[in-house]
């Protein structure tokens, strides 16, 4: 164990998602807070995830400097069930809940935007997850969806945020199935809509789903986005001026490291625990994640 | 010698559990000349068809891999599903190499399903094991008594030995070491939960129901000796659960494989539950036949299929979370299982009376998707770990 006394825990935290894996390493003071010493996400693009977690993992101990027997608790999230030097798994929504809290303070809800679906989670001061809402099968509101039109319209993945914002006469488009999104943007791009207006009209359209998920679950102050696509400012902007345009109060965020909540929140709870299981005498011999 | 690798072991034992053409049965058929008896869950005497040199065979339906054709003109929607792919069996000649089949009383469906037997397959054994709900010596322990005696000259009628009572002292003795072994790997799962994967001991335990005794024994040892000796196995920070509900139609091994690895540590459950329905060892000593009636009377498993007062429900399975230290309930039942449902909404009065966490959810031998399960598993270990007491 890091520290006998247990007031300083280092942690980690890996969250394997559809399409990236993301990896916090972390010095977790308890009720004292915690700090971030490295984090970082890869697209895994078709290769093992549980390797690029294993290659990821390793990257981030070496660039935190620290050693892997000095890790209290090792915790998986999203699909990282089968990482095996796992200590634990937490399930997503629990994650996303802890870490957003850890992010930001005053958030009522994570607006969870990942490769293939949302979620809107409501928790307690606590992190405690109190109810959630989520997208349904259809693809149309998730970051996947975006990727699949990055590529029709020729931009990558980053331009998509910064193109939105010039937007002057956004276009409709289906918010019910991403077929139809997807047919709609070829029919825009052969009538010649500018890019931005093509692409501001996607967002908006997942805006007004987020926003029903949000109303769902009573959000009515803060709400953090975290995932993948916390790092899109058009769509960031879309979900404000949706809400404005409702008269909603809610006030949308996003942090540096949104894109971390899962593995940050991950490596949270694998703190807590650890200190749960020593109070009561347990010992995990690390789960594997010994030297 | 080195130990065996558990892994191997298992492996073997999942190709004999998913073997449909029972082909560990067909050999040793051919080997001892022997009849092959079937019979359904949840209990059968089998030390009283070894006695009689008879191979006992567990068949506890299709599971995931099996297509159902005909099985399913045979029963309605509402029906669970163990007599369809049993009856699929049956028909598409897998379990030709049985010489009968035993219906224990479990529920109406497979008290059906014994006739239908009889119905379809007349040249065979067919019985419907009909067992006391009165545990009096006097009254269910005559009533048994003569139901075996009646099995044994039917088993006699078809080829088999006459009944002994030395040879089933003797067959009492060889359960009774496999039933030791049993409850020493159970208890090992219990104290140490990550040497003994729950997948790996349910495809061990089925394989258990169509070896010959002897064997499944020695595999049992070996396997011991195996966990024992892998230093690879280590903990993990996992929710202990205990499983019920499950002790007829089994969940696909995918459901179990898909709890474990959603963050729980089942450390106990009532799958394949023959192996351990009594729960200690019958006395070697006296007269056999009564010794085997007593231990049915005084020393099976508490379950849905067997008389409880109402007032009663419940509290064994409360000890069993005791006694496993488990952390939270599961109840995973089939669809449509009368027994278990039924039973259910007292066993959780009594589970949510002792303040222990339950989550429930149902499953057919045939499922393929574990996705929701998945997400309900997670998140109640979670608030295990988390939010819970423990």
């Amino acid at each position: 164990m890091t520290n006998p006394n247990m007031e300083t825990l280092l942690v980690a935290g890996i969250d394997i998602g559809s399409s990236a894996v993301k990896v916090a390493v972390m010095e977790d003071r308890g009720e004292k807070g915690a700090d971030l010493l490295f984090g970082r996400g890869e697209r895994i693009r078709k290769r093992d995830p549980h390797q690029v977690a294993a290659d990821l993992f390793e990257h981030a101990l070496s660039e935190a400097s620290v050693r892997r027997d000095r890790l209290a608790y090792v915790a998986t999230t999203g699909e990282g069930e089968g990482v095996p030097f796992r200590t634990g798994h937490f399930y997503g929504m629990t994650t996303h809940a802890r870490g957003g809290r850890w992010m930001d303070p005053e958030a009522e809800a994570v607006l969870d935007v990942g490769g293939l679906h949302a979620r809107a989670v409501k928790m307690d001061e606590k992190a405690k997850v109190l109810g959630y809402r989520m997208t349904s099968q259809c693809a149309s509101g998730s970051g996947q969806f975006l990727e699949n039109i990055s590529r029709y319209l020729g931009i990558t993945i980053d331009e998509i945020g910064p193109l939105s914002l010039q937007a002057q006469n956004p276009e409709q488009c289906s918010s019910i199935c991403a077929v139809l999104a997807e047919t709609d943007v070829i029919n825009m791009v052969s009538r010649g809509i500018p890019t931005p207006d093509i692409i501001k009209g996607i967002h908006q359209s997942m805006a007004g789903r987020y926003l029903r998920l949000l109303n769902s679950i009573g959000i009515k102050k803060v709400a953090l986005v975290t995932g993948g696509l916390a790092a899109d400012v058009g769509l960031l902007q879309a979900i404000r001026e949706a809400g404005e345009s409702q008269g909603l109060k809610l006030e949308i965020r996003s942090h540096e490291h949104s894109m971390l909540a899962g593995a940050i929140g991950a490596a949270l709870w694998g703190g807590y625990r650890a200190r749960k299981l020593a109070a009561k005498g347990i010992g995990l011999g690390l789960g594997g994640a010994g030297a | 010698m080195s130990a065996a690798d558990p892994k191997t072991l298992a492996e073997r034992s999942e190709e004999i559990y998913r073997d449909y053409e029972f082909t560990t049965v067909r050999r040793w058929k051919e080997r001892t000349g022997g009849l092959a008896i079937g019979y359904m869950p949840i209990y059968v005497p089998r030390e009283l068809l070894h006695a009689q040199g008879c191979l006992p065979v567990g068949i506890l339906g299709g599971g995931d891999d099996l297509e159902i054709i005909r099985g399913d003109a045979f029963y309605q929607s509402y029906i669970c599903h163990i007599p369809r792919s049993t009856i699929e069996l049956g028909l598409n000649g897998s379990l030709d190499c049985l010489d009968g089949m035993l219906f224990p009383a479990i529920c109406d469906v497979i008290r059906n399903l014994s006739g239908i037997w009889k119905l379809k397959f007349p040249d065979k054994l067919s019985r419907y094991l009909d067992v006391p709900q009165v545990f009096e010596p006097e009254l269910g322990g005559m009533f048994y008594r003569h139901e075996l005696e009646e099995l044994a000259s039917e088993l006699e009628r078809r080829g088999a030995k006459p009944l002994e009572p030395e040879a089933l002292r003797e067959s009492i003795r060889v359960f009774n070491e496999n039933r030791a072994l049993v409850r020493e790997v159970y208890d090992l799962r219990i104290r140490e939960p990550w040497k003994v994967p729950s997948a790996e001991l349910y495809v061990l335990m089925r394989a258990g129901l169509v070896l010959p005794v002897e064997e499944f024994t020695a595999m049992l040892r070996e396997y011991l000796d195996g966990v024992r000796a892998d230093e690879d196995r280590k903990p993990m920070d996992q929710a202990r659960i205990l499983l019920t509900g499950s002790f007829c139609e089994q969940p696909p091994l995918g459901l179990i494989k898909t709890l474990e690895r959603a963050g729980c540590y089942i450390v106990d459950d009532d799958l394949v539950q023959i192996h351990r329905w009594l729960l200690h060892d019958i006395p070697e000593d006296g007269d056999p036949m009564d010794r085997l009636v007593q231990a049915f009377l005084d020393d099976s498993m508490e379950s849905p299929t067997r008389y409880i007062d109402e007032r009663g429900k419940g509290k064994e399975l409360v000890e069993r979370v005791e006694g496993s230290r488990a952390e939270g309930v599961i109840f995973c039942a089939p669809s449509f299982c009368d027994p278990a449902l039924l039973d259910q909404p007292m066993v959780v009065k009594a589970v949510e009376k002792a303040g222990i966490p339950w989550t429930a959810f149902k499953y057919a031998e045939n499922n393929g998707q574990f996705q929701v399960i998945r997400e309900q598993a997670g998140t109640f270990a979670d608030s295990i770990k988390l939010w819970s007491g423990v």
